[in-house]
């Protein structure tokens, strides 16, 4: 192998695949990048089973090989060069010299005939905006349960409903669903990608721009644009039917400023217990919206917000966390908060956008 | 066709294939689905784990499978979920029922006899079937033949499963009869407590109307001299009377300290017999009878392990089994060579070692000599025994060498060693009170 290649390109495209490489795992090599030159340029691969990436970026090529590289040391390597210029890659006794102007480093490759291949998914596929995608799944990941207990809700759960892209994730506290609208759809059943996942491929696609292909398949979905693939497993399983806990009716109505509510959490925060308790009384006929939350050795407050208030008078808990999770996905300055009884969930929306609709379980004294 | 033997089959021949590192990340959680018509079809946990078998290793599997089963003609991978949430919830549903079940804590407050020590739990080996004949003999007969029965030995040997078993049999037989178990440390408070009350005359009434009386742990009467007198009292009665009357103990009766000598030549006029640790064959057959006891069912493999491993008494080697067959319970699967060994490592006892100094040390301070005078070049009669002593225990119990011996109880010749060692094995068998003093020091070892 030896090529030449512009520093810059390759850098960026080790800082992203290495931090999919394999750690902790028995296969060693899964441990390593591994390079391929492929006509006029180079491929970077990495994966650990359970995602795999490859990122192409341009080169000059002189001649073909594969190398595989310990991914830590590539990209500690590659994060110290900051000279603008290009760098040669060349294979020698089965080390990897890298030549700049003013270095000249040499790395140890590990043998890659038993570095896998990545699944080139087939079956169903469609484009999507990238944006839209990444928009799609940044509104709802945080929902998702940490645990590994339940892989189902581990997840991010997305399937087509007419011509939109429907995101969901929940961890049976509270629940985010998110649509967007896309032409030109594959019907989707639904799919479920590991939280885990979930991260990296906000990562590497957050700031791309242009279309991206979605393919997937009963086990396996991909993501591909010009020159990055990704691929995930899909969590085989069935994610609950959510939309059957969502209240139709509401029998309390309310609009809030967003800033006023995220002031008033924040105040809350301070004095709440360590189940993150906030108190919400709503008094329609004294226009009284008030949080308030106590801590017996810190003190108590009460907070009244200016809002509009329709329906009937209520008094609930909640764990004011997952209201403030929320508040990254609504895109408007005053949102609707629907409540339908202390033991059903809170339903908050933005107020003139109707795709992104989130839940939180009150809780039952 | 046995598909998971198959595939075992296969995955063994694998293994040795390629490397450890390969194999452990490809062929963990495989296996084979099903087989139809000559297609088989091998489940695999994801896409990259069918690309990489299809990609690299389908030659081999293929290969593998097709000498192993001659009906082969394609292989096809699938991918399958790996259950793992949903048994584990099974297994908590099972668990609740097949709960082990608390001991029975029964026991008949008449005669203080607990109904589960019978005779037909009772397993019969070369170390206790002196005692048992003579518990059969008592049995037949009651109060005639061995009349004070005493039986000693260590402790989890099954002294007390035998008196209980006699003290049931005999009750079943004679249902007229009175029947009292109790422990010595029984006897004593009831004795305390009529002496507080000025009922001194209750107490001997109450049990001198006993027909068969049975009392445990005798040993600890070394101390209590007023409650030897009375239980010398209480023995003539039974004795005149061809009452049956039960000892048991960890120790011969010459070695209890401080036994009086009258009762101590009574205990000697019935029967003596001790019971020793099981062999091997005996803890196989316990072992078996224990697991019928509770209905299930272990490798031979498992039980020949145990009965290996767990050597000594007999309460050890129930606790084991417990434990193998309360993770067989909790796991509902039957468990495997390495993991019962791995179960087990905890309850073995440590192997014996200790340094030639500790146990020179132990000795000297036994009789009472100064630890240096032991390697001292003397011929004192006591020091001579004493360094014998070591000797004998370094070769029988710690396998030194005799070279090694002597050179470090002062620079003896191995030929005075093997001297020594020869000297001491013939004394045992004279002198049982040499043989006890060993086995006070063999005590102290552990």
């Amino acid at each position: 192998m030896k090529l030449e290649c512009s520093v810059e390109k390759i850098k960026n495209a080790i800082s992203q695949v290495e931090r999919i490489t394999g750690k902790n795992l028995t296969l060693p090599v899964l441990s390593s990048v591994l390079l391929i030159t492929s006509g006029k340029s180079l491929k970077l691969r990495s994966t650990n089973l359970s995602l795999g990436v490859e990122i192409e970026i341009p080169a000059k090529i002189e001649k073909e090989g594969v190398l595989a590289i310990s991914g830590s040391a590539l990209n500690a390597t590659f994060s110290n060069i900051f000279q603008n210029e290009n760098v040669f890659l060349e294979d020698k006794d089965g080390n990897l010299l890298i030549k700049t102007k003013k270095s000249q480093i040499k790395l140890k490759s590990q043998p890659h005939e038993d570095f896998p291949t990545i699944p080139i998914v087939a079956g169903a596929s469609f484009e999507i905006e990238s944006k839209k995608l990444i928009e799609g799944i940044k509104s709802v990941h945080y929902s998702s349960s940490v645990s590994d207990i339940k892989p189902e809700i581990s997840s991010v759960f997305i399937y087509t409903n007419g011509d939109s892209l429907v995101f969901v994730s929940t961890d049976s506290f509270r629940l985010a669903e998110k649509k967007v609208k896309t032409k030109g759809l594959e019907e989707i059943p639904g799919i479920l990608i590991p939280f885990k996942n979930i991260s990296e491929i906000l990562k590497i696609f957050g700031e791309l721009q242009g279309n991206v292909k979605v393919c997937f398949n009963k086990n396996q979905i991909s993501f591909s644009s010009d020159n990055v693939y990704l691929t995930s497993r899909i969590i085989d399983g069935v994610f609950p039917d959510y939309r059957q806990i969502i209240p139709k009716d509401s029998l309390t109505d309310v609009v809030v400023l967003k800033q006023d509510l995220l002031n008033a959490l924040k105040l809350s925060n301070v004095f709440s217990d360590k189940f993150n308790q906030v108190n919400l009384l709503i008094k329609p006929k004294e226009k009284v919206f008030e949080l308030s939350s106590a801590n017996n050795d810190i003190g108590e407050n009460k907070t009244y917000l200016d809002a509009v208030i329709n329906g009937e008078a209520i008094e609930l808990s909640f764990n004011y966390k997952y209201l403030l999770d929320c508040f990254q996905s609504l895109t408007t300055d005053s949102i609707s908060i629907k409540l339908s009884g202390t033991s059903k969930p809170i339903i908050i929306t933005s107020v003139s956008d109707s795709s992104f609709t989130y839940l939180i379980m009150p809780i039952n004294r | 066709m046995n598909t998971k033997q198959l595939w075992k089959n296969c995955l063994m021949e694998i293994e040795t294939g390629i490397s450890k590192a390969n194999f452990s990340t490809w062929f963990k959680n495989t296996s084979i689905i099903k087989e139809d018509t000559g297609i088989i079809y091998i489940g695999v946990p994801n896409e990259f784990v069918r690309d990489w078998l299809m990609n690299k290793y389908h030659k081999l599997i293929t290969k593998t499978i097709a000498d192993a089963y001659e009906n082969m003609r394609a292989v096809e991978y699938t991918i399958i979920k790996i259950e793992n949430s949903k048994q584990e919830t099974t297994i908590i549903n099972e668990t609740v029922d097949k709960e082990l079940p608390l001991k029975d804590l029964y026991i008949n407050p008449e005669d203080n006899l607990n109904p589960r020590y019978h005779f037909n739990s009772f397993i019969v080996g070369t170390f206790n079937e002196l005692a048992y004949a003579a518990a059969q003999a008592i049995i037949e007969s009651p109060g005639t033949k061995y009349n004070p029965f005493f039986i000693y030995g260590g402790t989890g040997l099954g002294k007390t499963h035998l008196i209980q078993a006699v003290g049931n049999s005999i009750k079943n037989k004679y249902p007229d009869k009175k029947v009292h178990y109790m422990t010595l440390e029984r006897f004593a408070t009831d004795f305390v407590n009529s002496l507080q009350n000025n009922k001194a005359n209750s107490f001997k009434e109450k049990y001198r109307r006993y027909d068969l009386l049975i009392i445990d742990d005798i040993q600890f009467i070394g101390k209590m001299e007023k409650i030897q007198e009375e239980l010398f009292h209480t023995f003539n009665t039974f004795h005149e009377n061809n009452k049956q009357i039960i000892f048991s103990s960890d120790k011969h009766p010459n070695y209890i300290p401080e036994l009086a000598d009258r009762l101590k030549s009574r205990f000697a006029a019935g029967m003596i017999v001790d019971i020793s640790e099981p062999e091997y064959e005996s803890r196989l057959a316990i072992l078996k009878v224990k697991l019928r006891e509770v209905n299930i069912d272990l490798d031979q493999e498992i039980i020949e392990y145990v009965a290996g491993a767990v050597q000594g008494n007999i309460r050890e080697l129930e606790g084991s089994l417990n434990l193998i067959v309360c993770q067989y319970r909790l796991k509902n699967k039957p468990l495997s060579l390495p993991e019962v060994k791995n179960l087990l490592k905890n309850n073995m006892r440590p192997k014996k070692n200790m340094a030639i100094k500790d146990v020179v040390k132990i000795v000297s301070e036994y009789y009472k000599l100064e630890e240096s005078s032991v390697y001292e070049k003397t011929r004192k009669k006591e020091i001579v025994k004493a360094r014998q002593v070591v000797m004998y225990l370094l070769r029988e119990d710690f396998n030194v060498s005799y070279p090694l011996i002597g050179q470090k109880l002062g620079g003896k010749d191995h030929t005075t060693v093997i001297h020594s060692c020869l000297k001491i094995k013939k004394d045992l068998k004279n002198d049982p009170g040499l043989l006890q003093e060993l086995e006070q020091m063999r005590i102290m070892f552990k």
